[in-house]
């Protein structure tokens, strides 16, 4: 298994009666990789998780895993382990029995289970813990333990449903190091599931960005942070500011909008959406906080926006400028703590600046909602 | 949409399980609940033929609640349909005294008591009602009897002169029907009361109410649900009770049960007992339904 | 004041009702070893064991016990099965069919005993001549009957324990065994049933006893094979005597220690919890116990019900029973001699005051009168000590001894612990625990 076993979802559709849960995705996950589905919750992610283990039937469409087709196929007979949300582990069996669970219903004996307990419990760091029940375990245990029962199953395919959304910050920030090197470790495709966009820019190789049942974007993290294929992309993963208005001219790569508010700004288009934008388009612009600084006043052009600020607030790594924004919603500019001194302009109109590259021009679309 | 369900079902349980499951389900409700029921219904419409062969249709077993047997003396089965009215008031009476007398323990339990106390008086509560209800009947026809303890207290006391024949006055039936069913009454108030939440009661006493307001405007709707699972289940059990009536009933008195037993056993006649049965389980489902509707109950908080 | 009041109602109430509750089954129990031949308590006679040995030598009951049994083993056998998976379906039903599913599987519960019995017997039978078989075919059987018709009912008990269980349950334990690799079939085994196994436990207590206690349903169906019940309502129907009195008696004995039990275990294993989440819980969890007990007023009755078995049970070691009934039945003899001899002195003063009046009546003469009424007094008077002497004379002495201090105290006590605010305050500790 150099590569691993890949997952490919082909045309998959997932009713609940009228309701449409997964619209039409197709997602080619290659063997090997960390691939996660982002998305708010509710958008469907758990449900695309839940057709390729084989909890749910797709309505229209294939789910393949290593080029398989597994309709038909129970969950116990697929070559994919699931980590559950709330990791459901078997109360009433202690650690190692727990870990050991799919050897069990192989008929493996006592013994060699034992044995396979060791060592899994080695690589999660938790020797000598066999013997506990799970109640006996703290939150993090607990998470390796799930994952260390998944793995014993040896599947070619993990799937993990926000197995790090019940711990705490700290924790959560140690998780993700731990799961990306779990993953490098043993080598097998990963397929996560989480509504934090923090996890699945450090951990993952690709994203899929999902929206209602529809996957936006799929591609590694940079490519979704930095070149959004849609407005809900955009506004979904990092913070930005969105400056809507219409398309006034094309210049080859790049597109002046006349915004509502801030006078015509430049801004590149966006890849998936190049050649697609037309003069007069309905189009969403994106700046993000830390590509904004404040430029002299009395400066202007259209990559310049003057605005007047709301308030300030210091955030230790940075210092944050809100300003009156772009059709309601504030104008965040945030400005990196270098030692530097900062005047407070609250009250006052200041001139903002940005390099054209980083801001990024998109047919105009629903916002996610924070 | 049935077939959803099916498949659903299966996805869920496996076809062993889901099918063992189905079989044991169907054999349940359809065989132990369903078609003895029907049978019986069927039973009461047919002529009785002591050949034991099955009769033709007649509405003839119910006539003769009303009109008693043809030929008979008076117009009405005077006799079968007052012991029906008497089982069914003594009944409705019996629940009516349990209510009260439960309610209190029920609250007490639920809201005051605590911990280990709880837990005791739980036990002591539960205790009786693992005797057997013969055994418990039998207990209450020694203290009720002539000379039973409590005629001996009375007369001790000097408030009798002579034994006075509770069990003829049916005063040991009634008290023996409360004694039955008390843990059916408590429990489910109690399982309701249990969960209403003490700042409720904190805060109307803090607002000035009185206890009996307290009970009457916070307690006693919320626990209308277990109080109307309880009060349902003693009317039913109570009505439909044949141990206690045949050893603390007096001697004149019948139970609706004891005819409909000798009718059965006695008689050997099973269509005039199985139309007796269904008469007396349709009139106990109406007046339990007529009540719910009444007190605005929902068949789902019964056994709760 | 008014709070006060309530708390001493309420204690009061308490009192009465457990009074009621099990104030029978103690007299109950009590009867069991006076010898009086009619189960009482107060004309006490002898304490014997005498009625444990009549029980014992009662085929009928013995067999009775044994029927209770098989049919209690068959009926938690069927109604836990059958309640199990009324539960599962409960739980996945459709939610439309939800309420008429429930409402068809409670039902059992609230239809009349009489109705199943009769409803299952009159449906087997008819099954059994359809079937075309005979009278003595298993369908017809006693036993197969009562454990049908008890498990249609006492199913739903077990249902509805299960249920609430069940509703405890997190149902990607299942999907996790499955996605494990295991079968439906194993994921029920390893993960589901074990997980209900208390539950499953509880209700197969409870079918057994609702089994063992059932008359309504099972007095229509048991046929050949009468259970305890049956065998005690025809002994209770039919005259009563003290050998059912020490069948109770037994029977309280084992349901007490049985509670007893159930409830020391259940404690030990939540202490077992505690301890395991803090070890220092665990050495005075052991001592705090008995401190809970002695200040516990319910737990001091439950301890005097058992002590007053207990007494029982010692006192029957240092007392020779057969002693006792050999006196009482010579005490009722001397009675009945005593009783004779009146009798015949009365006739003889009858016959003495008839021949009297006759004498004066021949006479003619008041002075007869005269000699004979004083007479016929005084033998009256020998013959009421006679007759009934041992019953009232010792209470009559102990009355007329209290007497003059009664009226000291009657006033003060009835009332006294009602509003005497001092009373009150001694007792709030013990209420208030």
């Amino acid at each position: 298994m150099s590569a691993g076993v890949g997952v490919n979802l082909e045309n998959l559709w997932i009713r609940f009666g009228d309701f449409v849960a997964v619209r039409d995705a197709n997602v080619n996950i290659n063997g090997g990789d960390f691939f996660s589905f982002l998305g708010p919750s509710g958008c469907g992610k758990t449900t695309i998780l839940r057709s390729v283990s084989g909890f749910l039937d797709p309505s229209e469409g294939r789910v393949l895993i290593g080029g398989n087709d597994m309709a038909g196929i129970g969950p116990n007979k697929r070559p994919t382990a699931l980590i559950f949300q709330n990791l459901a582990l078997f109360p009433l069996m202690k650690v190692w029995e727990n870990i050991t669970f799919s050897m069990e219903i192989k008929g493996a004996s006592a013994k060699e289970r034992r044995k396979r307990a060791d060592e899994l419990l080695d690589m999660i760091a938790l020797p000598g813990q066999g013997d506990k029940l799970p109640s006996e375990l703290s939150g993090g245990q607990k998470q390796r333990v799930a994952i260390a029962r998944a793995l014993c199953a040896e599947p070619d395919v993990l799937l993990l449903d926000e197995p790090l959304s019940a711990l705490d910050l700290k924790l959560r920030q140690h998780m993700r190091t731990e799961l990306r090197e779990i993953q490098k470790r043993v080598g097998i495709t990963f397929i996560y599931i989480t509504h934090d966009q923090g996890e699945a820019l450090t951990m993952s190789d690709n994203i899929a960005v999902m929206k209602a049942g529809i996957i936006d974007q799929i591609g590694d993290g940079k490519t979704v942070y930095n070149d959004p294929s849609t407005a809900f992309v955009a506004s979904f993963v990092g913070e930005n500011n969105v400056f809507r208005g219409k398309v006034k001219e094309i210049r080859g790569d790049e597109a002046l909008i006349a915004t509502n508010r801030s006078g015509d700004l430049v801004s590149r288009i966006s890849t998936a959406n190049q050649g697609k934008m037309n003069v007069g388009d309905e189009a969403m612009m994106f700046i993000r906080p830390e590509a904004l600084s404040i430029a002299e006043t009395g400066t202007s052009g259209d990559h310049f926006v003057t605005a007047k600020v709301n308030h300030e607030e210091f955030e230790g790594n940075s210092f944050n400028i809100f300003t009156e924004g772009d059709g309601g919603k504030e104008i965040k500019v945030s400005i990196p703590n270098l030692g530097q001194t900062f005047e407070d302009h609250t009250g006052q109109q200041i001139t903002l600046e940005y390099e054209t590259q980083n801001a990024v021009a998109v047919p105009a679309g629903e916002l996610a909602t924070e | 949409m049935k077939n959803g369900f099916l498949k659903n079902f299966y996805q869920h349980n496996g076809k062993v399980m889901g099918t063992a499951l189905l079989v044991i389900i169907s054999f349940w409700i359809g065989v132990l609940i369903i078609l003895p029921q029907l049978s019986m219904l069927d039973y009461s419409l047919r002529e009785y033929l002591p050949s034991g062969e099955v009769g033709d249709y007649t509405l003839k077993n119910y006539r003769h609640l009303i009109y008693g047997a043809e030929g008979a003396s008076d117009p009405y089965n005077y006799v079968d349909l007052k012991v029906f009215m008497r089982t069914i008031i003594a009944a409705i009476c019996v629940t009516i005294f349990n209510l009260i007398l439960c309610y209190p323990i029920a609250f007490f339990l639920g809201q005051v008591a605590k911990g280990m106390k709880l837990r005791v008086f739980a036990l002591l509560l539960i205790i009786p009602y693992w005797i057997n209800e013969i055994l418990r009947a039998f207990a209450l026809k020694i203290i009720f009897g002539a000379t039973g303890m409590i005629n001996a207290v009375l007369i001790g006391m000097g408030i009798l002169d002579e034994p006075f024949d509770f069990i003829r006055a049916d005063i040991a039936l009634y008290a023996g029907l409360g004694y039955a069913y008390i843990l059916l009454m408590v429990f489910p108030m109690y399982n309701v009361i249990e969960s209403l939440d003490g700042n409720q009661i904190e805060a109307a006493r803090d607002l000035g109410a009185p206890w009996w307001r307290i009970h009457a405007r916070i307690v006693i709707p919320y626990a209308k649900p277990g109080i109307s699972s309880g009060a349902t289940m003693v009317f039913m059990l109570s009505a439909g009770a044949l141990a206690a009536p045949q050893i603390l009933g007096g001697p004149s008195s019948l139970w609706f049960t004891q005819i409909i037993y000798q009718w059965f056993n006695d008689g050997g006649n099973w269509s005039q007992g199985a139309a007796y049965a269904i008469v007396l389980l349709t009139s106990c489902i109406i007046i339990v339904l007529a009540f719910m509707k009444l007190f605005k109950v929902n068949m789902g908080d019964i056994g709760k | 004041m008014n709070n006060l009041f309530l708390r001493v109602s309420i204690w009061v109430y308490l009192g009465i009702f457990f009074a009621y509750l099990l104030g029978p089954l103690v007299i109950m129990a009590i009867t069991a070893f006076n010898s009086n031949g009619f189960p009482s308590v107060s004309p006490w006679e002898c304490f014997t064991y005498a009625w444990f040995s009549e029980l014992f030598q009662d085929e009928r009951i013995l067999n009775g016990i044994k029927n209770s049994i098989i049919v209690g083993i068959g009926t938690v056998i069927m109604s836990v099965t059958m309640g199990l998976a009324g539960a599962l379906i409960l739980t996945q039903v459709w939610p439309k069919l939800r309420a008429t599913y429930y409402t068809i599987v409670i039902a059992p519960i609230l239809v009349p005993g009489v109705v199943l019995g009769i409803s299952t017997v009159v449906f087997w039978q008819r099954v059994n001549n359809w079937l075309g078989l005979g009278p003595d075919s298993i369908l017809a059987d006693g036993l197969f009957l009562t454990i049908i018709g008890q498990s249609t009912f006492i199913a739903s008990y077990c249902m509805l324990v299960l249920v609430a269980r069940l509703q405890r349950y997190d149902l990607t334990l299942n999907e996790a065994a499955l996605d494990l690799g295991a079968t439906h079939t194993q994921a029920f085994r390893k993960i589901l049933l074990p997980f209900m196994m208390p539950a499953l436990a509880t209700s197969a207590v409870l079918a057994f006893l609702a089994s063992f206690e059932n008359y309504n349903t099972t007095t229509f169906t048991f046929g050949d094979y009468p259970t305890l019940t049956i065998e005690l309502a025809q002994k209770v129907r039919y005259g009563i005597s003290p050998a059912i009195s020490a069948l109770a008696f037994i029977i309280i004995v084992l349901t007490v220690f049985g509670a007893l039990t159930n409830e020391a275990l259940k404690r030990r294993k939540e202490l077992q919890a505690a301890a395991s989440g803090d070890t220092v819980k665990k050495v005075d969890g052991g001592f705090r116990l008995p401190a809970i007990l002695s200040r516990n007023p319910a737990m001091i009755a439950l301890i005097a019900l058992v002590a007053v078995i207990g007494l029982s049970t010692v006192n029957a070691m240092s007392h020779n029973p057969a002693q006792c009934i050999a006196d009482v039945k010579e005490e009722r003899d001397m009675q009945r001699t005593l009783e004779a001899e009146a009798n015949l002195r009365a006739l003889a003063e009858r016959r003495a005051a008839a021949a009297a009046a006759r004498a004066a009546e021949a006479a003619a003469n008041g002075e007869a009168t005269e000699e004979t009424a004083p007479a016929t007094g005084g033998s009256s008077q020998t013959g009421g000590t006679g007759a009934f002497g041992n019953v009232f004379a010792p209470t009559n002495l102990d009355g007329a001894e209290e007497e003059p201090e009664a009226p000291e105290e009657a006033p003060a006590s009835p009332f006294g612990s009602v509003f005497d605010p001092g009373n009150l305050s001694t007792a709030e500790p013990s209420g208030g625990n």
